[in-house]
């Protein structure tokens, strides 16, 4: 075992920290908008930290090593793209000042407002299914990661899987926003406190010369090219740069943060500079995944290698530290997502089915019952479910079922005056076909016909979810422009 | 060391650098935002 008990003392003060301090903020919460978007009174500061908090998981530091390990420094330019699309969004205030402007608290609830509410139903199922798919294997490799930089191995998946999502649950079930926006902040101080402390670790550990070599020796130049490197090419460029836009603006755990910001500038002012983190948040762990590459050479298993690293070169009392980071990564996460998707079930699925909408109290009940059913399907799902390609590749193209018809569906409503509601309904699910088809079809690889292969390559499903998306969303509204004019956006004060 | 690799190490150092510039200056001036946001609650404005 890798943990000392120094290690073990600093794990147990940050878990009580946590815990205490997410339940202490419950009393902050006074109603539904308290509840959802922290009463949408988030500045500059703290918006940023809540932000990189949420976006910032155990699972996105795997899944970031696993890519350097696997591929050497040609996946740094994953990093590039991610800055250059969220510091557009966020200088540009593309989709998300509108969103704010219109004070919705999630984004299905646009759809109604600017299509109709069968629209909302159809769109919050594909976000929900979209998102907790997603979702489905964080514990999975938060787990792989912990077990492996504690030293206690694969056997403690479950223990440490379960006990992580226990603490987690409580204060977001209890708190709401309000508690995700403390601890997020306490989280994003010992997160970025732990990337440190790895950080250095491994720049006094392992050679950059060596690392050099490695990669050379075992990628040759797809190692530092993303173009020429087969797991890459164009196509995957274009789609993760369409999909981080369409991310930043339309994926409902971070742009909930735009949504729960003072003003529409506010919320400009948090992409933007979140986004200039973004770089970093994908290329610091690609870099550990490129050392694990130099210090214990090919052939380790790809997720486990870069965790199996820190936990060999940092030491005892720091590693507490970056323990305590990393939770602290994955529980800001969590409790983001688990409020997310269940806002959206209660408010966009289920509300959607009625005439009208549920009661404030009704649906902050709702919300918690959800958050608890997801939590415990994540865990059942985590365990069973194996990973097509690569996690990041996955995550990718699970997200795309939603954003792909999400950018169709709100950019046009916002930009766009012919945009309508079969238009909407195209998108939506022309969206989510290309993907969905994917994660069927690439189970049957070895027996598809020549002509079908396409639909199992992971960038090329990905790629053509927005490419559909945006033919059905053109097309279903020139259309039928006659048979369902298009309904325009409530106009007024709006702030 | 290849020059590829050389670039791309530059470009890690500059990610790096501005991700911990940022996150220094979000810890000192976030405190304030929350106080703010915690202060201005009505349960915030009752206990002051």
């Amino acid at each position: 075992m890798n943990f000392a008990a120094i290690d073990w003392v600093i794990l147990v003060l940050y878990l009580i920290g946590s815990v205490g301090l997410g339940i202490w903020a419950k009393k902050f919460v006074e109603d539904l908008t308290g509840y959802m978007v922290a009463g949408r009174r988030i500045r500059t500061s703290l918006g940023i930290a809540t932000f990189v908090a949420t976006e910032l998981g155990t699972v996105t530091f795997v899944y970031y090593g696993e890519l350097g390990y696997v591929s050497g420094f040609s996946c740094f330019v994953i990093g590039l793209l991610a800055l250059v699309a969220y510091t557009l969004v966020g200088k540009t205030g593309f989709v998300i000042e509108a969103l704010r402007r219109h004070r919705v608290m999630t984004i299905p609830e646009f759809y109604e407002l600017r299509y109709t509410r069968t629209v909302r139903l159809i769109g919050g199922t594909i976000l929900f299914v979209g998102g907790v798919l997603n979702m489905g294997i964080f514990l999975k490799f938060d787990g792989i990661f912990l077990s492996e930089v504690m030293g206690f191995g694969p056997g403690a998946l479950v223990v440490t899987m379960t006990v992580m999502l226990l603490v987690v649950i409580v204060y977001t079930v209890l708190g709401g926003m309000f508690s995700i926006v403390v601890t997020d902040f306490m989280q994003f101080v010992v997160l970025a406190l732990g990337m440190l402390v790895a950080t250095v670790a491994v720049l006094l550990r392992v050679d950059l010369g060596a690392m050099s070599v490695a990669v050379q020796q075992t990628f040759g130049s797809h190692g530092v090219d993303p173009f020429a490197n087969p797991r890459f090419g164009l196509t995957f460029v274009v789609w993760i740069f369409v999909c981080s836009v369409a991310a930043a603006a339309l994926w409902q755990p971070g742009a909930s943060k735009a949504l729960a910001s003072e003003s529409p500038a506010v919320a400009r002012k948090v992409f933007f500079w979140t986004g200039i983190t973004f770089a970093g948040r994908a290329m610091v762990p690609m870099f550990w995944g490129v050392a694990a590459l130099a210090y214990f050479g090919a052939g380790q298993p790809s997720a486990a290698a870069m965790p199996r690293l820190l936990g060999a070169i940092v030491p005892s009392g720091f590693l507490g530290i970056l323990v305590a980071g990393m939770l602290a990564a994955s529980m800001s996460t969590y409790s983001a997502y688990l409020l997310a998707w269940s806002s959206v079930l209660a408010r966009d699925v289920i509300a959607c089915f009625r005439k009208t909408d549920l009661s404030p109290q009704t649906t902050i009940r709702v919300i918690r019952i959800a958050a608890v059913v997801i939590g415990l399907f994540l865990l059942v799902f985590g365990l069973w479910y194996k990973i097509p390609d690569t996690a990041f590749q996955y995550l990718y193209v699970t997200g795309a079922m939603y954003t792909a018809g999400a950018l169709g569906c709100v950019a046009a409503g916002v930009y766009w005056k012919r945009a309508n509601t079969p238009g909407a309904f195209a998108a939506l699910v022309l969206g989510a076909v290309a993907p969905a088809a994917f994660l069927v079809l690439e189970r049957f690889r070895a027996e598809l016909p020549g002509w079908l292969a396409f639909a199992a390559d992971v960038n090329v499903a990905g790629l053509l979810s927005f490419v559909l998306a945006a033919a059905g969303m053109v097309f279903g509204s020139l259309f039928t422009q006659r048979s369902h004019p298009p309904r325009q956006l409530p106009q007024g004060e709006l702030s | 060391m290849t020059s590829g690799a050389i670039f791309w190490l530059v470009v890690f150092g500059i990610s790096a650098f501005l991700f911990f510039a940022v996150a220094l200056v979000v810890m000192a001036r976030g405190m304030a935002d929350l106080r703010d946001l915690l202060g201005g609650s009505v349960r915030g404005r009752r206990e002051r």
